[in-house]
Formats: C-alpha cells, sequence, structure tokens
C-alpha cells in the first residue's frame, strides 16, 4: 500500500478488520456521508467534468479545488439512481484522497477498492464501486494536461 | 366488458401493505439489484433476500438446494402457508425473479407489492433501519422443483425455436435485440460474445409492461400487448429470456399471473449463455 495517501491507507485498515455485518454497516456510514462531499455554493473549481456514462446508472459531476500547492480537494456530485456502494466510495476516496498530488492520484491502482468492499458484496452489477475513482483520476489527468499547455503557453 | 387481471389478488398496494404491516399471516421480502439498499431503509417487518447470495448456488450456475431453500424460509420466519410479497428496486425484477425462485420450489403463497421500494417512498411512507426477527419455522424441505413448468433450459429453447412451437419473448433492450449492444445498457460488464436474439424471438422489453411509476399497466394494455400483438394464448407455450432471467421473470409474472396464461417458462440462462455458448445459432 506504499503509493496510496495515508489517509485512504488508513480507511482500508480499518475496513481490513472487519467482519461482514460490520463492514456493511460501515458501508452504509459511508454512503449516507456522501452528500457531504457534494459541490458547494461560492466555492471554485479548477475543473469541472459532469456527465452520465455507459457505465454508471446516473450522472456523476467531478469537480477539483486546488490549492497554492497543487493538492487537491474533490466535490462530487450523485445522480439519485446511482447504486449504495457507489456513493459508499465516492465518501472514501474524497476523504481518502483529500490533499493528494493530482500526478499522486492517477497512479492509484485500484486493487485496494476489493479490500474496503470485500468478496460478498462484490459482483457483476457492483462494478460501478470502480467507476468513481475511474472518473476522479481522468478529472485529475484533464487537471495536469490543462497546466501543462498553460505553463507550455506561459514560457 | 373491461378486461381485468387474470389473478388481482397477487397485486397488492402500497396502501393496503401499510395498513398491514403487522399482519402475522404475511412476510414481506425486499429483493434488490443493489446490495446495500435494503441496510439503508427498507418497509418496516421486511426481511431482504439477496438475489445471489441467498438465492443462488455459489459454485453451480442453478439456484440453492431445497435444504437451503427450507433453512433459508425457516430462517425468515416463513411457513409454507405464510403469503410473501416481495418488493424491490429497479420496478421489481428482483422481487419478480425471487418469486419465480420461490414458485420454483412450490411455495405459491405470492405476491408483489405494485410500484416497488419507488413506489412506497415516492409515497412517502414508513422506512426503517431496524431488522426485523422472525421465530423460525419448520419449513419442510421442498420434495421436488418445479423446473419442468415454469423454467426453460437452452436444449429446450434450442428446439422450442428451431420448431417453431410458439411465442419466443426477448425482453431485453432494443440495442440489445438488434446486436447493437452486447451487454445491457448502463452495465458493460456483463457482456456477452456475440450481440443479437434467439432466431424467431420477438422483441418486447420488459418496460412495456409498466407505467412511469413502475406499476403495472391495466389488463386491457398488457392484453394488447402481448396477446393480440405477439400472440400469445393458452393453446401454445411461451418462453420469455433477457440476460440473467431477472428481467425476463418480470414478464413471466405479468404473463403468468396477470393474463394468466398457465403455459409460460423463463429461460434463466438468457443470454449469457445462448450469447457465449459454442453452437448456438443467432439472429440480428
Amino acid at each position: 500500500m506504499e503509493e496510496l495517501p495515508k489517509a485512504l491507507k488508513d480507511i482500508i485498515s480499518t475496513f481490513e478488520v472487519l467482519g461482514e455485518e460490520e463492514r456493511r454497516e460501515m458501508l452504509i456510514a459511508y454512503s449516507e456521508a456522501a452528500p457531504q462531499f457534494s459541490p458547494k455554493e461560492g466555492e471554485s473549481y479548477v475543473l469541472t467534468d459532469v456527465r452520465k456514462d455507459e457505465e454508471c446508472t446516473d450522472t456523476v459531476g467531478v469537480y477539483l479545488i486546488s490549492d497554492e500547492e497543487g493538492k487537491v480537494n474533490f466535490r462530487i456530485h450523485l445522480g439519485p439512481h446511482v447504486q449504495t456502494l457507489t456513493k459508499a466510495m465516492t465518501s472514501i476516496l474524497c476523504q481518502g484522497l483529500s490533499g493528494s498530488l493530482p500526478e499522486q492520484i492517477v497512479n492509484i491502482p485500484s486493487t485496494f477498492i476489493s479490500k474496503i468492499v470485500g468478496g460478498e458484496l462484490f459482483r457483476v452489477r457492483s462494478q460501478t464501486v470502480y467507476y468513481v475513482l475511474g472518473r476522479m483520476k481522468s478529472a485529475c489527468k484533464q487537471l495536469i494536461n490543462k497546466k501543462t499547455i498553460e505553463n507550455g503557453q506561459v514560457h | 366488458m373491461k378486461k381485468t387481471y387474470a389473478h388481482p389478488e397477487v397485486l397488492v398496494e402500497t396502501s393496503w401493505l401499510q395498513d398491514h404491516l403487522n399482519d402475522p399471516t404475511i412476510r414481506i421480502i425486499e429483493s434488490n439489484e443493489d446490495p446495500l439498499l435494503y441496510d439503508t431503509g427498507h418497509i418496516p417487518n421486511a426481511v431482504n433476500i439477496d438475489w445471489r447470495a441467498d438465492l443462488n448456488d455459489p459454485l453451480i450456475r442453478d439456484y440453492i438446494s431445497a435444504e437451503k431453500f427450507a433453512k433459508l424460509c425457516s430462517d425468515k420466519g416463513i411457513s409454507p402457508q405464510t403469503i410473501c410479497i416481495f418488493y424491490g428496486d429497479k420496478s421489481n425484477w428482483w422481487a419478480c425473479y425471487a418469486l419465480w425462485v420461490f414458485r420454483l420450489f412450490g411455495h405459491t403463497a405470492v405476491k408483489i407489492l405494485n410500484g416497488g421500494r419507488d413506489k412506497w417512498i415516492k409515497e412517502g411512507r414508513p422506512l426503517t433501519k431496524e431488522k426485523p426477527t422472525f421465530p423460525k419455522t419448520e419449513y419442510p424441505v421442498p420434495l421436488r422443483r418445479y423446473d419442468s413448468e415454469i423454467r426453460a433450459f437452452y436444449d429446450e429453447v434450442l428446439r422450442f425455436c428451431k420448431e417453431k412451437k410458439g411465442p419466443l419473448i426477448d425482453v431485453r433492450s432494443p440495442g440489445e435485440y438488434t446486436g447493437e449492444l452486447l451487454h445491457m445498457p448502463e452495465y458493460p460488464q456483463e457482456g456477452a460474445l456475440r450481440g443479437g436474439h434467439i432466431p424467431g424471438a420477438k422483441s418486447v422489453p420488459w418496460k412495456t409492461a409498466v407505467n412511469e411509476d413502475g406499476t403495472f399497466k391495466s389488463a386491457e394494455e398488457l392484453s394488447r400487448i402481448y396477446e393480440q400483438e405477439c400472440g400469445i394464448s393458452d393453446d401454445k407455450e411461451t418462453i420469455v429470456y433477457c440476460r440473467i432471467g431477472e428481467r425476463s421473470s418480470h414478464t413471466w409474472f405479468v404473463l403468468t399471473y396477470l393474463l394468466g396464461h398457465k403455459n409460460v417458462k423463463n429461460y434463466d440462462g438468457s443470454w449469457t449463455e445462448w450469447g457465449n455458448r459454442v453452437g448456438a445459432p443467432i439472429e440480428r
């Protein structure tokens, strides 16, 4: 887990020791916390990516906030029809990746997700658990490209 | 005379259910695609039945054994006489699937909550996170499974389409039927090697049977769609299929209970079997 941000590693460690019932309860708690990471009035975003993809049952909007050091925070809007597991992963990732650099986020492997979700809840029709991480990485790639172009134009 | 449902007693309305939440003769069963949805809140006194973990064998593509079915019912406080009222997400896809599996094991006291989970919530009816427990029952191990009556297997479907024995209904989306999509919209992971449909199948997407709020259309509308336009009648067998058998369970319910046809089978192997099977003929 060396390549993962500390906050995310801590969340994964918490899940790894849970039994199935506790894991479900923890995932529900995270899913209920997802609205906390919705975009807020007055915030300004360096990148906005809102779309309805084939891979997900509803629209997902990814909004990036960047500080002076280039570290990012995420705001994510979820349509009402997304699955509970997707809501939970949104909350986990917004917390776990908060304050990371975009360059670090694009290289995060998705293998840790199964440690959080566990075998019982992993099924063909729950694969959108990977979707939100993919969208966050995609937003970071877009931000990196945007900065590269801006820097190229400046110099 | 206005046509009515053949078995109106199999549908319960949300208002009726709210008045019968503590009725000891019923068991309310939620069955969803979203495996955590029940835990986020459910109808008071409803138990959860997970279509995969509870109803499917973990190692063989088939349903649980008769012994496990009896234990499942016993654990949920269901006796052979208990009226099981199913509801769930996705306009009751999985509720109908669970109902169909209960019928496979011979449990005939079954009903569907018209409009399912979404309608209950939209009407502002009560939800709880409290998981009920009921005294265990003595549910006898079913002596047989009713596969030959309500379930179709690959070889039977192949014969059925070659001999043009009756209506074969594809309830998937039009894109899946034509072969333009190798998967169900929004579920790209659940693909098949080939796109198209079983030769001779007619496309009638499951959604054709429901109104905007997920409730079932009237008997007259259903009769027009399935009997007049597809030629479904009691003198011919009908087979329905989709991708893994859940959407087709919904149509099976409509044909069997709302229109009252006695000779309808669900091909639950569906396109994930047919579209991947070596030697299976397809049409596009």
